[in-house]
This record gives C-alpha cells, structure tokens and sequence, in this order.
C-alpha cells in the first residue's frame, strides 16, 4: 500500500513537471481526461461526419478518458444555435472547444467568454473573421494553391499535347469556386502550362441537372475538348454522369473537386481518373490532436510553436496570411484521389 | 367549466410543467442552479422573448404578425448600415426604431385600412423586409460598434442582470398593465374576440389594429437592436426564422390562435417552460434536432389538450343534463 501511494505521489509529482520539454511529443501526453466538444456547422452533412469520425480517431490515440461531445445545431438555426452550444459548453465548463465557425464574427462574444473562462477555443474548416476569441484556427488547404492543383490535373488529363478545357463551375458568384478559378487562371501563366487552352467557363449553379446539361452543351460545342474542370463536388458528379451518358469517356474527360463515395465508379470506369479534395477526416484528426494538446498545456498558440500530431507528422503554428490577426495551422496539401486511393476513402 | 377557469387551470398546468422542468434540472446538471446560468438562459433568447410580448397582444388582438423576425433583422440592418456609413451610433439607433416604425406602418396600412388578413400582409413583410434588410448588407457582416453599444448587449447592467433582460421585465410590466389594466387592452380582446360585433358597437377597430402592428413592429426593432449588441456585429440573415418561436411561445402560454384568449402571465410562463426546457437539454448535451422535437411535441400537446378538455367536459355536461 505504501509502495502504492509512493508510486501514485511520483506519478503526481510528474505530471506537475514544466511539459516544456515534451511539448513536441503528443504522446507524452496521452490519457489525460479533457472534456472537449466538436461542434461543426450543423449536423446532418457527411463532411462533418467525417470530421467527427477523425476527431474520434485522435481521441482514442490520445487516450482521453472523457468522450468527445459532437454537437451541432441544425442547419435552419445554425448562428443562434452555435452561439447558445459555445456558451452552454462555458457553463459546463468543458475544457476545449473545437468550432467549424458559421457565424462570423457574431459568435465573437461567446467565443471570449469560454475564453475568460480558461476554455481554448479552436477553429477548423472555417475561422472566426476578426480572429477574436480564437486560439487558432485549423486550415483545410491554403485556399491559393489549389490552382495549382487545378491546372496539374487538366494538363495530366489532356497529356503532354495539351488541348482544349473548360470549367464547370457552380453559381457566378460563388465566392470559393470564382477565388479558386481566379488562382487557375493565375497558375496558367506558367509556361509549363502553355499547351492548355481554357475555351469556356459554365455555371450549373450547383444543381445536378443543369451542372449535367451544361456538360453536355459543352462538348457539343467543342467536338475536340479534352477536359472538363469541375473545382465543385456537384459540378463534377454531374458532368461525370453525362460523359459517361454520352459515352464520350475515351475522349473527354472530368476532374476538379469531388467525395470520393461520390466519384468512386466514375473514377474507376475512367471518366474522372483523378480529382482532388481535402480529406475532412484528416481534418477532424488534426483539429482534435492541436486542440488536445493546447488543453492539456503541452502546446501554446503562438507563432512558431511546433508539434506531432499522429499519423500526420509534424505542424507549426503560424501568421495567417489570410486574416488581419490570427493563428494559423495549414494541414494541407489537397489528397489528388485515383484508382489507387478512391476505393479506401470512399468508406 | 368558465373560461375563467380554463385559463386558470392552464397557468396552473404551466406552473406545474415547469417545477417538474426545473426540479428535473437540478437533479440533471450540477451547473444548472447557478445564478450565471440562469442569466445565459433569459440571455441566450432575451429578443424572443421581448417580441413575445407584443405578439401576444397581436394574437389575442385575433391577428398574427409574422414579420417580426424580419423586422429585427431590418432594424438591425440599418442600424449597422448607417452607422457605418459614418452617422453616430445614437443617431443610427433611432434610425433602426424609425424603419421599425415604417414597417409596422405599412403592415397596419394594408391591414387596418385596406382590410388585406395579417397573414398574408405580414408574410409578405417577412420576405420584403428579409429582403431590405439583405440588400443593405449584401454578404457583408458589419462589427466595430462602439464599446459601450456592446457593453449593453454583453455585461451585467443591473445586478447579475443585463440591460434587455431589465428592458424585457420593465416591457412585461408595462404591457401587462395596457392589456389588464386599461381601456385599451380592453378593446384587444373585444376586438379579438369579434371585430364584427366591435365595429357595430362603435369600437375603431381599424385604430386598435393599427396600434398592435406598429407595437409590434417597434418593439421586434429594439429587440433587433438589442440582438445586435449581443452578438457585437449584423449580417444580413440576422434573427432569421425567429417568428415561428416567438409565435410557439405565445400559443404555449394559452394564448387561443383565434384570438380574444389568453394573457401576459401565461406567457410569460411558458417562456419560463421553453427557456428552462432548451437551457436543461442543452447542459445535457441534447441539442439541434431533438430540441425542436420536444418543444414542437410540446406546443402539439398544449393545442391538443385544452380541446379535448373542452370536448370531455362538454361531455360530462352532456350527461349530467
């Protein structure tokens, strides 16, 4: 018994060290009881899920006693509904909070009060816009890159010939889909890019029947495009179904952003040999694994600081470029899915 | 049983509903018989239930606004939108209140004077003033009020309490009096009850009318006002969706939906109800879905049960004569 509380007082004597110096290994960390709560958007989308599903992946890694709570309101009541979670969550206590913002900078004010009351507020797939009441945020992808990606793939699809493509977007004023477009255009000026020859850009406004009659229209135009650029997950479904309609997969084919459980048989009978995505999955595990850390004090947010989350290597905290103030994690880059990959990531 | 007596029996229900809620609370959450969380809970839906109030004069009023929603919005909309084209925030204030005042004028207009049901004209407030209210703002979301604009809608005022929870108390007083206690009040429920027999017994039931919705209008504005300074900045879909839980809060107090029933005290009540209901699920991690479920089957069961009440006394009548 003695022996036992001896053990037990250096254990204790232990976890009281400075953890300065394990502040890289996550590991070091693991089985501390950390109430946390992942609230996204709002529930009922399969993205979330599937952040919910690598938040929970990370928590049994961690080892933390206390179950994830994943709440979320519903989609019709989203800002007062994260609003009243955030500050629900206060009330209780919880030691972190994980947010998928959706009410710009109106959760501002919930979002400092849990942080008075020592709770670490993270964000992931989208930002508080002031950065106020924000310890750091969890960035997807560095949202410029992907033209890169988008001008890779068309000249991979088309091969080293180049040839004709065109873009099948969503509305005319999407704001992600005409910032991306914008960052390809950019990226085309590359000589690399050269042989490429962007002929037209259409809306389908992100419903499946006009995105698929906008795809037929387009290779009746143009009897010798190669590609069709769909940086939208509806645009890209859409399009696949009427090349694969029109049997026209031999000669033109699709890519842009799309789910995997989505792009599974187009990718497999060639259609849409490869598209890209962040995976939301990883996104969750990342969120939960910085968050974890920053809860249990192995971790501050503050530029430069470094740390091991998993599976997934090594992060630094960063400026974001993107905002005025604010911290920032880029988990990036964007997973390129093929026949190789589609399958797993399909489930 | 008289009406009287309905009633009575429905606050009591509603008492009883919500010391089993609360006793259910305590039981449930170590968190939740804590002074600061009783101020979240008024504080989280202090704008709903400010508007409440003049719906419930609107409903008894046997008419129903469901443009309050849009109204706060609007209000809210302009509010940041002069004032961020310069004006000072006190002026821009009262140029929220104003354009309250105008949409509460142009509901009573097509409704009191031109005769159109409040149905129909103030749904197509909802949308139209939904509408202004977005094109002022586009995407945009406008912040940076001054300090002490937040420093209303953010901190303890009086007490523990914060300036719109005072303003709802000091709004139930007041209101309570105007529909209990005075000539006007009066006129509602007469009105309410049969606006046919009130304009042949000389009742200006055009001007009652009118009065309600421009209230009501006024009132969702400083409440949309109020909403502002709590969340600290305005976007365009500001309050969206809020009239259908107002209206469920009013219809919970026992307020009849075909008007000249009900008073202040049940719904008051029933805000009690909603508020301790959302606060208890919320501390037990139950919220989006399931919340709506239990409240919705709530307000089911609070328009079911007075009329089978009704049908099993008639009933019992029936036999005893």
């Amino acid at each position: 018994m003695t022996r036992f509380l001896m053990g037990a007082a250096a254990l204790a004597v232990l976890a009281a060290l400075p953890q300065c110096a394990l502040a890289q290994d996550a590991m070091a960390t693991r089985g501390k009881a950390v109430s946390m709560v992942l609230l996204p958007k709002f529930l009922g989308i399969l993205p979330f899920d599937q952040a919910h599903k690598g938040a929970e992946e990370a928590a049994k890694e961690l080892q933390n006693p206390t179950p994830l709570q994943f709440l979320g309101p519903t989609p019709q009541n989203s800002v007062a509904g994260q609003i009243e979670i955030v500050t629900n969550a206060t009330t209780q206590g919880v030691k972190a909070i994980m947010i998928s913002n959706n009410s710009g900078d109106q959760i501002v004010p919930a979002a400092k009060a849990a942080q008075a009351k020592g709770i670490k507020v993270v964000t992931w797939d989208s930002p508080i816009p002031s950065s106020e009441g924000e310890d750091v945020f969890v960035a997807q992808v560095d949202f410029s890159e992907i033209g890169k990606v988008m001008a890779d793939m068309t000249l991979d699809l088309a091969g080293p010939g180049g040839g004709k493509f065109a873009i099948l977007s969503a509305s005319p004023d999407a704001a992600n889909q005409n910032a991306w477009i914008a960052a390809m255009k950019t990226a085309l000026k590359d000589p690399k890019y050269a042989k490429l020859d962007l002929v037209d850009t259409v809306y389908g406004n992100d419903e499946s029947e006009k995105s698929y009659t906008q795809a037929q229209a387009l290779v009746d135009k143009y009897p010798d495009l190669k590609v069709i650029m769909s940086p939208t997950s509806v645009g890209i479904v859409a399009g696949a179904k009427a090349l694969q309609d029109e049997k026209l997969c031999d000669k033109v084919k699709i890519s842009g952003l799309g789910l995997p459980s989505e792009m599974l048989a187009y990718t497999k009978n060639g259609c849409a040999p490869e598209f890209a995505l962040w995976s939301f999955i990883d996104l969750g595990y990342l969120a939960y694994y910085t968050t974890y850390l920053l809860a249990a004090d192995a971790l501050k947010a503050e530029e430069g600081a470094k740390f091991k989350a998993g599976r997934m290597g090594e992060y630094t905290i960063t400026k974001d470029p993107t905002r005025a103030k604010g911290l920032r994690i880029l988990m990036g880059p964007f997973t390129i899915y093929n026949k190789d990959n589609v399958e797993a990531a399909a489930k | 049983m008289s009406a009287v007596g309905t009633l009575k029996s429905w606050e009591a229900m509603m008492l009883a509903l919500l010391v089993a809620i609360i006793a259910f609370n305590s039981v449930g959450s170590p968190y939740f018989l804590s002074v600061g969380n009783f101020v979240n809970l008024f504080q989280l839906s202090i704008e709903k239930s400010i508007v409440a109030l003049t719906m419930a004069l609107v409903i008894i009023g046997g008419e129903i606004d469901l443009s309050v929603a849009s109204v706060m919005g609007l209000a809210a909309c302009v509010m940041a939108w002069t004032f961020h084209a310069g004006v000072p925030m006190p002026a821009a204030i009262l140029a929220a209140l104003g354009a309250g005042i105008l949409a509460g004028l142009n509901n009573a207009f097509w409704i009191a004077r031109v005769g159109l049901p409040s149905l129909a004209v103030t749904l197509a407030g909802l949308i139209g003033y939904r509408g202004v209210a977005r094109i002022l703002l586009e995407d945009r979301a406008i912040g940076g009020f001054p300090d002490w604009f937040n420093t209303i809608g953010q901190q303890a005022l009086i007490g523990p309490l914060t300036a719109a929870i005072a303003i709802f108390f000091v709004l139930f007083i007041f209101f309570a009096i105007v529909l209990h206690g005075s000539a006007f009040g009066r006129l509602v429920y007469v009105v309410g009850s049969n606006a046919q027999a009130a304009r042949y017994s000389g009742v200006r039931v055009g001007l009652v009318k009118a009065a309600l919705f421009v209230g009501s209008a006024f009132v969702a504005a400083l409440a949309g006002i109020l909403y502002a300074a709590r969340l600290g900045s305005v976007r365009g879909d500001m309050a969206e969706g809020f009239e259908l839980d107002v209206i469920t809060a009013v219809l919970l107090g026992g307020v009849s939906i075909f008007g000249g029933k009900g008073n202040l005290v049940g719904v008051g009540l029933a805000l009690l109800v909603i508020l301790n209901l959302r606060n208890g699920m919320g501390l037990a991690d139950i919220t989006g879905n399931t919340q709506n479920y239990v409240i919705g089957g709530l307000l089911i069961l609070s328009v079911l049960i007075p009329n089978m009440w009704q049908e099993l006394t008639n009933k019992w009548r029936g036999r005893e004569t």
